[in-house]
């Protein structure tokens, strides 16, 4: 990827154009597709995506982060890397499926529309999750323990 | 506020916000918006043809292929783009937010991008199982017109930053790596070195212990940062990248039969619905439940000046062909099933038409965008195309288009009209 600074320019620039063609034909989509009625709608989701993610997701992960290096101060870096990722885990998976268990209890117009269970399915993957990362958890810190006493000058960063 | 910002963005540093993983998440996100776009265009065109276009028809599951990737890689996006997003949270507390004509582009090409795409990832997901109540605009055209907004954005915002890109594009030399920038760098923020610190120094900013923020930021202060800067970040592109297996895992299945066994969160399941076939639009919800059951029901079949009407009777005496075609929805879900009835270009040949020509087909639905649909010659001439009286050795069911639906390969579900009334030549 070692692009002399004028072939860089020139793909920046091509991009830039690129981009405000393809911007362009969105906008002219939108005008041909969309009642101008239904654009303050769009608007309101635009927003309402940025507000949800910057103020509610982030956060909210920040602080689980923050919590976890606090409970986590001495268990080892990847244990807590361990129980970290089960919860983004647990929680990405939720984000995709509880919507679903929620239009399952509402109602579809046909019934192989959602035809699972959710609700059930989502409990139990998120014990299966528990479980796995407990066991995984456990085993590394008793690992990491062991090892500690072999080599108690180990450097663990 | 300018130190309320510089302390919101210190205390977001992490070894794994790096410019090194956003790249890396960057460029599986920009890959899977491409698919995605790609795909999306070509189920676009089948459904709106430019009068120049054909299509192929071989393999017959060309589009259980391509909306099967379209919605998986849709799925994908989720994780990718919030791992992503979480790279480069603490540069939205960049201060100050605009310094010039190449920052603003820069900003208001990402406020674009990221609200487009969630948006475009949230609707396409609630599409997959019709919750069009929760949006108050329409989902396809939106869907379509934003994909545009995406990829526009993204190739502005590649342009942006293509030197970072480039300067991250390939892992950095051992040792090196400490060295490499963090998203913050410039501000004096913890980089990952000093990261690797124990704990960080407790009143680092001078308003700490002050007020509300301030105490705020000295509990975060106190909090010891990561040990291992490593296990930080592969631990987050882990992470990433098992949630997104995760999803695929255990969704795909609607789609790719292999995983079948793994659906638990698919809206759709094979071999669920009448006759073992998914159903997407019921004879109720469409309103043909008299209609299509009444005795004089027949299919005109019209190529320009003659015409000629069919009874079931009729259509049932012509030479029935068999053939295995799935059935391959927009929603992402698709079956192979065995479809027998009779080829539209025999019916055409009664009426004295050739085979290669446009042809329409309604539906006894009325007032729908699932009423009609037109087929190229392509597809008209195709020995699978059949009037499909028959599904998996069955009458077809009621819902399943009962008394005839149309069924061609390598096109979408959408267009496989049910309850049909008319067969037309257009040209």
């Amino acid at each position: 990827m070692i692009v002399p600074p004028t072939r860089r320019t020139v793909a920046r620039l091509a991009l830039v154009l690129l981009g405000l063609a393809l911007l362009a034909t969105g906008a002219l989509a939108l005008v041909a597709g969309v009642a101008p009625k239904h654009w303050p709608g769009i608007l309101a989701w635009f927003a309402g995506a940025i507000v949800v993610h910057d103020a509610l997701i982030a956060p909210a992960v920040f602080l689980v982060t923050l919590l976890l290096r606090r409970v986590g101060a001495r268990l080892p870096a990847a244990v807590v890397a361990i129980v970290q990722g089960a919860l983004v885990i647990g929680g990405i998976v939720s984000l995709v499926v509880v919507p679903e268990i929620i239009k399952r209890s509402i109602g579809t117009l046909s019934s192989s529309i959602l035809p699972l269970d959710y609700g059930v399915n989502l409990a139990v993957f998120l014990g299966v999750l528990a479980a796995v990362t407990a066991i995984v958890a456990v085993g590394y810190a008793r690992l990491f323990a062991s090892r500690q006493k072999v080599r108690p000058s180990a450097d663990q960063h | 506020m300018h130190r309320l910002l510089h302390g919101i963005r210190q205390a977001l540093q992490s070894p794994s916000r790096t410019t090194r993983t956003a790249v890396v998440l960057g460029r599986l996100l920009g890959a899977a918006f491409l698919l995605c776009f790609a795909t999306g265009l070509y189920s676009h065109f089948l459904q709106n043809p430019l009068p120049w276009m054909t299509f192929p028809t071989r393999p017959t599951w060309l589009y259980q292929l391509t909306q099967g990737v379209h919605i998986t890689a849709g799925l994908v996006c989720l994780p990718l783009i919030l791992g992503k997003l979480y790279a480069v949270y603490p540069e939205l507390f960049r201060t100050p937010p605009i310094t010039g004509l190449r920052s603003l582009l820069e900003r208001a090409s990402i406020a674009l991008l990221v609200a487009a795409s969630l948006v475009e990832i949230a609707i396409g997901l609630l599409n997959t199982y019709q919750w069009y109540r929760l949006f108050p605009f329409p989902f396809r055209q939106t869907h379509f017109a934003l994909s545009f907004v995406i990829i526009g954005s993204l190739a502005i915002h590649i342009a942006v930053k293509l030197d970072l890109i480039a300067l991250h594009w390939r892992r950095p030399a051992a040792g090196v790596e400490a060295a490499a920038p963090a998203p913050a760098a410039a501000v004096g923020a913890v980089t990952p070195a000093a990261a690797g610190a124990a704990t960080r120094a407790p009143a680092r900013r001078g308003d700490a212990g002050r007020g509300v923020t301030g105490r705020v930021f000295a509990w975060i202060d106190r909090t010891p940062a990561p040990r291992s800067p490593r296990v930080s970040r592969r631990g987050f592109l882990t992470t990433i990248g098992v949630a997104s297996a995760t999803l695929v895992a255990l969704t795909a299945g609607q789609s790719f039969r292999p995983l079948d066994a793994l659906t638990v969160f698919a809206p759709r399941k094979p071999g669920v619905g009448p006759g073992g076939l998914p159903v997407n639009r019921t004879a109720a919800a469409a309103r043909v439940t008299e209609t299509a059951r009444a005795g004089d029901w027949a299919l005109t079949v019209m190529a320009g000046g003659s015409s000629r009407a069919l009874s079931l009777a009729d259509l049932r005496s012509l030479p029935q062909h068999t053939v295995s075609l799935p059935i391959a929805c927009v929603e992402g879900w698709s079956q192979l099933a065995e479809w027998q009835g009779v080829r539209v270009k025999d019916l055409l040949a009664l009426v004295g038409s050739p085979a290669s020509v446009r042809v329409r087909v309604r539906s006894l639905e009325q007032g729908s965008l699932y009423a009609m649909s037109e087929l190229e010659p392509e597809f008209v001439r195709d020995d699978l195309t059949l009037i499909a009286l028959r599904l998996n050795g069955h009458v077809l069911d009621l819902d399943h288009g009962y008394p005839a639906r149309l069924i061609a390969p390598a096109r979408p579900g959408v267009l496989q009209t049910k309850w049909l009334s008319t067969v037309e030549v257009i040209g």
